[in-house]
């Protein structure tokens, strides 16, 4: 359980990169979880499951269309399927429970979470899966005196592109800027004659595109097995709170701090690794209870 | 008009129960004991939580932890250690009233929800160093094997031994809610400001809580290992402590013994539909959201709300 | 026994007190008018606690509780009771007044022994005197308005307060449940030798029972003097008739 011997600069720039890109992941699924809690009020029990979905799916169907092209079309269509799944039960159970109180719909996505659990261990087994990044991720490139795996560098990208695009759709489309008014006054949008029902079911469904996304992406760097999601869902819902609730900038600086944390803690005591982020956590929620940045509500 | 606090009636009933229960082993298969001796640790779990949530109000998201820390507690004491059995039956619960001390301190000053937040990180924090510390803990694989004194060497012993620290639990839950404090409890629940304006230091009253809750979830983390002889860091898992929490709603969490009734179902339901498919969670979740949509007071709360206008015109008569 | 000096509070740029002084000497009834939104709740909130002022002193027997945390306040003898109805809905009315007796008599850590038993006396004695021993087993959620306002009360008395504070407390009511609540204070402040502190719309019970009587306006203290001083003063009546 020995500390590591001091690291050059190379090492450490190195290490950055991957802590940068896990956050990117971590970011991508937060900010789903983030806007449906914003615009819901509810923390989406189910969302790690729903990632679970994502990577399982990226799988299937990679498989399904072997070659270097299968990786992108799985990279498309298994957040679509994560989507179709969720608006299944969106439509035929959670959006009769939108005014019952918050916890029966904790309860709810809880209950989802069992069940999709249960459901991707019927479809796919217990075993382990893994998927293989296409070809022209796959390797490193060498840059400043040290290598950097090529996926990494594609998934910090996305990571950006995402942010941009969710930036654009919160604050540029109609939809985006019903949503970010929903999760502030929901009555008062009701009242200016909009359905807060489909609010509530697009919000649902864009933080689930976001999980299964999420789920697609990290599909090549991790083996993919049941209880992803568990361990999933509790990092996403600390991120989430140290960012403060339903702000998606709190998501990308919340996932930040856990994946680069993550990371060094690889440097420092590799056995512990993933206790430096919960402690990071613990340390950001014992200085600021509510979050760095400011909450939505 | 002020009602007596113990009715002789359901007093009677309550001991048939108990005497019923104790008389169970001999008659019963091996598994059946199991079952019904995992029952009461459970519900003595549920009901140490229930405490906290129920009666008090408190957003107690991941009391888990004070079992797996009274369970693991006891568990490197007598895997690590030569000292007898009943200090390790001792430092377990002692244990998780420190923690819950520690981790109670900090989160009574938080409102609500950031304090079940703030429990969440605290407790993950521990469940992390436990899941990883392997050469300590076990790690992912847990501790097995552990010794018991020859006493509780069968099973039927360890059911007795169970059943009675339960009862004894109860008993004293039970009277903790019919104390001055209790009655301050509900009322800080019902009204944490009303409560400060009339003199009451609401955070020292809930430390006292936590305090109590955190001693029985880690007496009931002691009683797992007397059953189960292993510990494992999914007793430490917030998927447990979102369980436990969802047995008090179950059954219903503003009677006393509601959690009992869910801790029960649960256990009973998880037991049985696993001796036919592994895929329990599944029909667990759908059952959830069958009670989710139809019963929505908590089983218990079903119960009574069907009771109560009989239960209000004996009470009537009775005048 | 209560001194109020140059207290000011404000919301952002809102200045809902804005310099309000009181004196209120022991066995005094003190009533505290003015139009809506003249500060008064938010001045009995400052002095109770709930809110912190940000100039000013509050002083009581003696004593600068202005930076004490409402339960402390409470145990140097100040009880209050609420604009808006804030009981323990759950509770049974007797479990009401218990609460506030148990903290009282330092007895809220109590573990081990029955509540019913505990401070029974004392708890249907202050039901007696309000007027609600009849109704001590009921839920207090399902009072009439009127009674829970009375409950209010019977909660605040139960800390056996040297200053008891009572915002609106007919605010809501009937006209006759309003002469009930009247007596029923001018009895309380003879009998139990209570000093009280009060704000009221209702002009005839102020003038009925107040000896000393506050006008604030804007969140400014105009004057304070005895009843007949203050109905002939041009001040107060100009801020009632000009405007709200």
């Amino acid at each position: 359980m020995g500390l590591s011997l001091p690291y050059g600069p190379a090492e450490l720039v190195s290490q950055l990169l991957v802590g940068l890109s896990r956050s990117m992941i971590l970011f991508i699924v937060c900010a789903g979880l983030s806007f449906v809690l914003g615009v819901l009020r509810v923390p989406n029990i189910a969302h790690g499951s729903l990632y679970m979905i994502g990577a399982f799916a990226t799988y299937s169907l990679s498989i399904l269309f072997a070659g270097s092209s299968g990786f992108w079309i799985a990279l498309i269509f298994a957040p679509l399927v994560v989507v179709l799944v969720s608006l299944i039960a969106e439509r035929a159970l959670f959006c009769h429970l939108y005014q019952r109180e918050h916890l029966m719909l904790l309860l709810f996505t809880f209950a989802l979470s069992l069940i999709f659990g249960d459901l991707v261990k019927l479809v796919w087994g217990a075993e382990y899966r893994s998927v293989s990044a296409p070809g022209m991720l796959k390797g490193s490139i060498s840059m400043l005196g040290s290598s950097f795996p090529r996926y990494n560098l594609f998934l910090i990208f996305i990571g950006l592109v995402v942010a941009i695009a969710l930036w654009l759709f919160v604050n540029k489309t109609k939809i985006g800027k019903i949503s970010r008014a929903a999760a502030v006054d929901r009555d008062m949008v009701g009242m200016l004659g909009i359905n807060v029902s489909w609010v509530f079911a697009a919000a649902f469904v864009i933080g689930c595109y976001l999980a299964g996304l999420g789920g697609a992406l990290v599909a090549p760097t991790v083996s993919i097995t049941l209880g992803m999601d568990h361990t999933l869902i509790i990092e996403a819902f600390l991120i989430v709170t140290i960012g403060g609730l339903g702000n998606m900038w709190g998501a990308l600086v919340g996932s930040l701090i856990f994946g680069v944390t993550q990371s060094f803690g690889v440097l420092i005591l590799p056995q512990f690794a993933i206790v430096f982020p919960y402690a990071a956590v613990v340390i950001v929620l014992l200085l600021r209870p509510k979050g760095l940045l400011k909450s939505v509500w | 008009m002020f009602k007596r606090i113990v009715q002789p009636k359901w007093l009677g009933s309550v001991v048939a129960i108990f005497i019923v229960l104790l008389i169970l082993p001999p008659f019963l298969p091996r598994f059946f004991v199991y079952v019904l001796a995992l029952i009461y640790v459970t519900s003595l779990l549920a009901m140490s939580l229930n405490l906290l949530v129920g009666h008090g109000g408190m957003f107690q998201f991941h009391h888990a932890v004070f079992y797996g820390v009274g369970a693991y507690t006891v568990a490197l004491i007598l895997t690590k250690t030569s000292l007898p059995m009943w200090v390790g039956f001792v430092a377990g619960p002692m244990a998780a009233t420190i923690v819950g001390l520690f981790i109670g301190w900090f989160c009574v000053r938080l409102t609500r929800l950031y304090f079940g937040m703030l429990q969440i990180s605290l407790g993950s924090l521990i469940w992390a160093i436990v899941f990883r510390w392997y050469s300590f803990t076990g790690g992912d694989d847990g501790i097995h094997g552990i010794r018991m004194a020859p006493f509780l060497s069968s099973l039927n012993n360890s059911y007795y031994f169970i059943l009675v620290i339960l009862v004894i639990s109860l008993i004293i839950l039970y009277l903790v809610l019919k104390s001055p404090f209790g009655s301050t409890l509900q009322a800080i629940r019902d009204n944490p400001d009303r409560c400060a304006a009339v003199g009451i230091n609401v955070r020292r009253h809930q430390l006292l809580a936590i305090v109590i809750a955190t001693f029985f979830a880690g007496m009931a983390g002691v009683l797992f290992v007397v059953l189960e002889r292993s510990v494992f860091p999914d007793l430490l898992f917030w998927v447990l402590s979102l369980e436990i929490f969802i047995m008090c709603l179950l059954g219903g969490w503003f009677t006393f013994a509601g959690p009992i009734l869910g801790a029960a179902i649960t256990v009973a339901l998880r037991t049985f539909v696993g001796i036919y498919t592994e895929y329990w969670t599944l029909i667990l979740g759908i059952i959830l959201i069958l009670l989710i949509f139809f019963l929505p007071e908590g089983v218990m709360g079903y119960f009574l709300e069907i009771f109560k206008p009989q239960a209000k015109e004996a009470a009537e008569r009775r005048e | 026994m209560l001194r109020v000096e140059g207290v000011v509070k404000s919301f952002e740029d809102f200045k809902a007190v804005n310099g309000a002084n009181l004196a209120v000497a022991r066995g005094e009834v003190v009533a505290v008018i003015g139009p809506n939104g003249a500060g008064k709740t938010t001045l009995f909130n400052l002095i109770t606690g709930q809110l912190k002022r940000d100039r000013g002193k509050i002083i009581f027997k003696g004593e600068d509780i202005s930076e004490l945390p409402p339960y402390q306040i409470c145990q140097r003898g100040i009880a209050r009771s609420f604009q808006i109805v804030n009981i323990f809905p759950r509770l049974t009315v007797f479990g009401n007044v218990q609460v506030a007796v148990l903290s009282q008599q330092r007895r809220s850590y109590n573990l081990f022994r029955p509540a019913q038993k505990i401070a029974v006396e004392e708890t249907k004695s202050i039901l007696q005197s309000v007027g609600l021993s009849d109704k001590g087993g009921n839920i207090a959620g399902s009072l009439s308005h009127g009674d829970q306002k009375i409950l209010e009360m019977a909660i605040a008395l139960g800390n056996q307060p040297e200053l008891l504070i009572l915002d609106e407390p007919t605010a809501g009511m009937s006209p006759e449940e309003t002469s009930a609540t009247m007596q029923l204070i001018k009895r309380l402040a003879r009998m139990r030798g209570l000093t009280i502190l009060f704000c009221e719309h209702d002009m005839d019970i102020v003038f009925s029972i107040a000896q000393s009587i506050m006008v604030m306006h804007q969140g400014r203290t105009l004057i304070q003097e005895k009843p007949e001083e203050v109905r002939g003063n041009e001040e107060v009546q100009e801020a009632y008739l000009g405007g709200e």
